[in-house]
C-alpha cells in the first residue's frame, strides 16, 4: 500500500503545477479561514463610519466550540482546487499515456486505482489536519475562556470534512478516468453540481424524500449550514450518521466506477 | 521445454475491425523474433494483449508456461509503440519510477543509462530529449529489472540512419546477452538483419512464421553478365522461372533444385564464358512480397 502511494507522490512531487496548485490551495484556504474574524472587524469598521452599530465581535464564530462546525463548513468550498489538481493528476495519465505505460511496466489496473485513491486519501488528510489546526488556534485566540469540554466538543466535523473532501475527490477521479481530457472535465466537474441541482428540483415535484441521497447534496449535507444560529434560528449542529453512510456509499461506487472503467478499457 | 511465450487462438476485434485473428504462435527461449507487417497489420494490438493493456476478444497466451499476471510483467521490458515518459520529470526521475513499478534495485539505473549512452543527459527533462534519445531512454527503461524478454515495437521509427544504426547495434549488444526479444516491425531489413525467428502479420491474420535462415532457402538468385548479349541463351535455359536485366546484370530466378553451377555449365556448352556469376539467396524481402502476396 504504502509502496503504491510512494510510487504517485513519485510523479507528482517533481511536477510544478502539483506545487502551485496545492499551495494556492492551501494558502486561499488557510488566509480565508484564519482571517474571517479581521475582516468582520473591517466590515464594523466600515459600518460605524455609516453609523450602522453592529457589535460584530459578539457574535462567537471563532469560539470554541462553534469554531469546528463554521470553519469545516467554510473549508469545504475549496475542495475544487483540489479536484482540479486531482483532475490534472489522473488526466495526464491519459494525455501522456503513462497509465499505459505503468501498466506494461507491471503495476496491475487495481494497484494504479488504488496509488490514487491512496493520494486523495493523503490529500483530504493533509486539508484536514490543515483546517484542524487553524480552528485551533483561531479558538485559542478569539475564544474569550477556554473551556475543555468546549474544546473537544463535536471534534466529529473533522471526520465528517474528511469525507466530504475525499468523496469529492473521489468524484474527480472518476470524472478524470472517464473524459480522460483535463479541461472537459473540470468544465464537467463544474457544471456536475448545476446539472445534480436541476434534477434535484425536477425530481422534488414526484419522490421529494429522494432528495438526500443525490451524491452532490449528500456531500454537501454532511457539514450543516451553521450560521443561521447567529439570528437565533435552529440549526443541525451534529453530522448525521444517515449522511455520512450516504456519503460513504457514494465514494465507494464512484472508486469502484472507476476501477471497473480501467479494467474494462484498452489503455 | 516451454516456450517462452506460447499465443493460443488470440483474437481482437475494435468494433467491426478484426485487428488480431485467431493467432497461433510460440516464441522460444533466447529467439530474436521478428514480428513482421506493414503498418495496421495488427502487431502493436498483438503486443498490447500480451502486455495486458489491450483486453483480447478472445485467446489465450501464457508467458513462461504460466497464466500472466502482473508480476509477470515485472519480467518482461517493452515498448510498445512510442517511448511513454512523464515529459515533466527528468530521464533519471523517469527511471526511478519505473523502477519502483518493477521492483528494481535503483543501482541498475546508471548501467542501463551506460549501456544507452545517456548518462551525461540524465539530469534533463525528458521533454527536451531528441527522438533517438527518448527510443533509447525506452530501451533503457526495458532493462531495468533485468528481465528475461525484452519487447520491442518498431524502435527504430522515425530515426536518422545513425540513429537507426546505433539502435540496431543496441538490440544486438543485448540479444548477445541470450535475452528473447521480440521485435515488431515493418522494415524487412530490419527483421533480416535482426532476428533469428519471425512471423509475417497482414490484417490480422498471421501467413507466415518459422526462421530467418530457413526463408532463405528455396529458389536461388543467379546474377550474371558476359561480354556477349546473353538473352537469346538465357531465354532458352530451361531452369530459370524469370529473367530480369538489372543494373547491366541479368538476374536470373532459378526454379526448385536448379543450381547456380546448371547455369554456369548450360552457358559453358553454349560456348559463353561468363564474366560474372553470383549466386544471391533469395532475400527475405522478395519472400515478404510474395507471402502478401500469396495470402490475397
Ligand atoms: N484502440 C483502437 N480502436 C480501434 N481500432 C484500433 C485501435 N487500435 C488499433 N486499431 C486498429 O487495429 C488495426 C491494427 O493496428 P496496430 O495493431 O496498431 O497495427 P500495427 O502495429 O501493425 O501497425 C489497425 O487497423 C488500427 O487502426
Ligand atoms: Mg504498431
Amino acid at each position: 500500500m504504502l509502496h503504491l502511494l510512494k510510487i504517485d507522490l513519485k510523479k507528482m512531487t517533481s511536477y510544478r503545477t502539483f506545487w502551485v496548485v496545492c499551495g494556492l490551495y492551501f494558502f486561499t484556504l488557510g488566509m480565508t479561514t484564519a482571517s474571517g474574524m479581521e475582516f468582520l472587524k473591517w466590515l464594523v469598521r466600515m459600518g460605524a463610519s455609516f453609523g450602522t452599530e453592529i457589535n460584530i465581535t459578539r457574535i462567537p464564530f471563532y469560539h470554541f466550540p462553534d469554531v469546528w462546525q463554521n470553519i469545516t463548513y467554510v473549508s469545504g468550498f475549496f475542495k475544487a482546487i483540489l479536484a482540479f489538481m486531482v483532475v490534472i493528476s489522473i488526466t495526464n495519465e491519459f494525455t501522456y499515456r503513462t497509465v499505459r505505460q505503468n501498466i506494461i511496466d507491471g503495476l496491475s489496473r487495481k494497484q494504479f486505482i488504488i496509488s490514487k485513491v491512496l493520494t486523495n486519501i493523503l490529500l483530504s488528510l493533509m486539508s484536514m489536519l490543515m483546517v484542524f489546526v487553524i480552528a485551533l488556534v483561531t479558538g485559542l485566540v478569539y475564544s474569550p475562556t477556554i473551556v475543555f469540554t468546549d474544546l473537544v466538543m463535536d471534534l466529529e466535523f473533522f471526520g465528517a470534512y474528511f469525507l466530504e473532501v475525499f468523496a469529492f475527490l473521489s468524484f474527480a477521479l472518476l470524472l478524470g478516468m472517464v473524459i480522460q481530457r483535463s479541461g472537459l472535465t473540470i468544465v464537467i466537474l463544474v457544471l456536475s453540481q448545476m446539472i445534480e441541482a436541476i434534477i434535484r428540483a425536477n425530481v422534488d415535484d414526484y419522490v421529494p424524500w429522494l432528495i438526500p441521497y443525490f451524491p452532490m447534496e449528500s456531500i454537501s449535507n454532511l457539514i450543516p449550514l451553521p450560521f443561521p444560529r447567529y439570528v437565533f434560528r435552529e440549526i443541525q449542529d451534529y453530522v448525521s450518521i444517515t449522511s455520512v453512510l450516504v456519503v460513504a456509499g457514494w465514494t465507494f461506487v464512484f472508486n469502484y466506477l472507476a476501477y471497473l472503467k480501467l479494467k474494462k478499457s484498452d489503455i | 521445454m516451454n516456450p517462452v511465450l506460447k499465443i493460443e487462438n488470440l483474437t481482437k476485434n475494435f468494433g467491426r475491425l478484426c485487428a488480431v485473428n485467431n493467432m497461433n504462435l510460440q516464441v522460444g527461449a533466447g529467439q530474436v523474433f521478428g514480428m513482421l507487417g506493414p503498418n495496421g497489420s495488427g502487431k502493436t494490438t498483438t503486443l498490447g494483449m500480451l502486455m495486458n493493456v489491450v483486453n483480447p476478444t478472445s485467446g489465450s497466451f501464457k508467458w513462461f508456461g504460466e497464466e500472466a499476471t502482473h508480476h509477470t510483467r515485472k519480467k518482461i521490458g517493452a515498448v510498445l509503440e512510442h517511448p511513454i515518459f512523464y515529459p515533466y520529470l527528468t530521464g533519471q526521475k523517469n527511471l526511478e519510477l519505473t523502477a519502483m513499478i518493477k521492483g528494481a534495485n535503483e543501482a541498475q539505473i546508471a548501467d542501463v543509462l551506460r549501456l544507452v549512452e545517456l548518462s551525461d543527459r540524465k539530469d534533463d527533462k525528458y521533454r527536451t530529449y531528441s527522438l533517438g534519445m527518448k527510443q533509447r531512454l525506452a530501451i533503457a527503461s526495458a532493462l531495468l529489472n533485468d528481465p528475461q524478454v525484452l519487447i520491442l515495437d518498431e524502435p527504430t521509427n522515425g530515426l536518422d540512419p545513425m540513429g537507426i544504426a546505433e539502435i540496431r547495434e543496441l538490440i544486438k549488444k543485448i540479444a548477445s546477452d541470450g535475452r528473447t526479444i521480440i521485435l515488431a516491425s515493418h522494415l524487412l531489413d530490419e527483421v533480416q538483419k535482426v532476428c533469428t525467428h519471425f512471423a509475417v502479420l497482414k490484417k490480422g491474420n498471421m501467413v507466415y512464421s518459422g526462421p530467418v535462415e530457413d526463408v532463405s532457402k528455396g529458389a536461388e538468385t543467379v546474377e550474371v553478365k558476359a561480354d556477349v548479349d546473353l538473352t537469346d541463351a538465357l531465354s532458352s535455359f530451361q531452369g530459370s522461372s524469370s529473367v530480369l536485366r538489372e543494373n547491366g546484370y541479368f538476374e536470373v530466378t532459378l526454379t526448385d533444385g536448379v543450381k547456380s553451377k546448371d547455369l554456369n555449365r548450360f552457358l559453358f556448352e553454349k560456348g559463353i564464358i561468363a564474366s560474372h556469376l553470383v549466386t544471391k539467396k533469395k532475400s527475405l524481402e522478395k519472400q515478404f512480397l510474395e507471402i502478401l502476396a500469396e495470402s490475397k
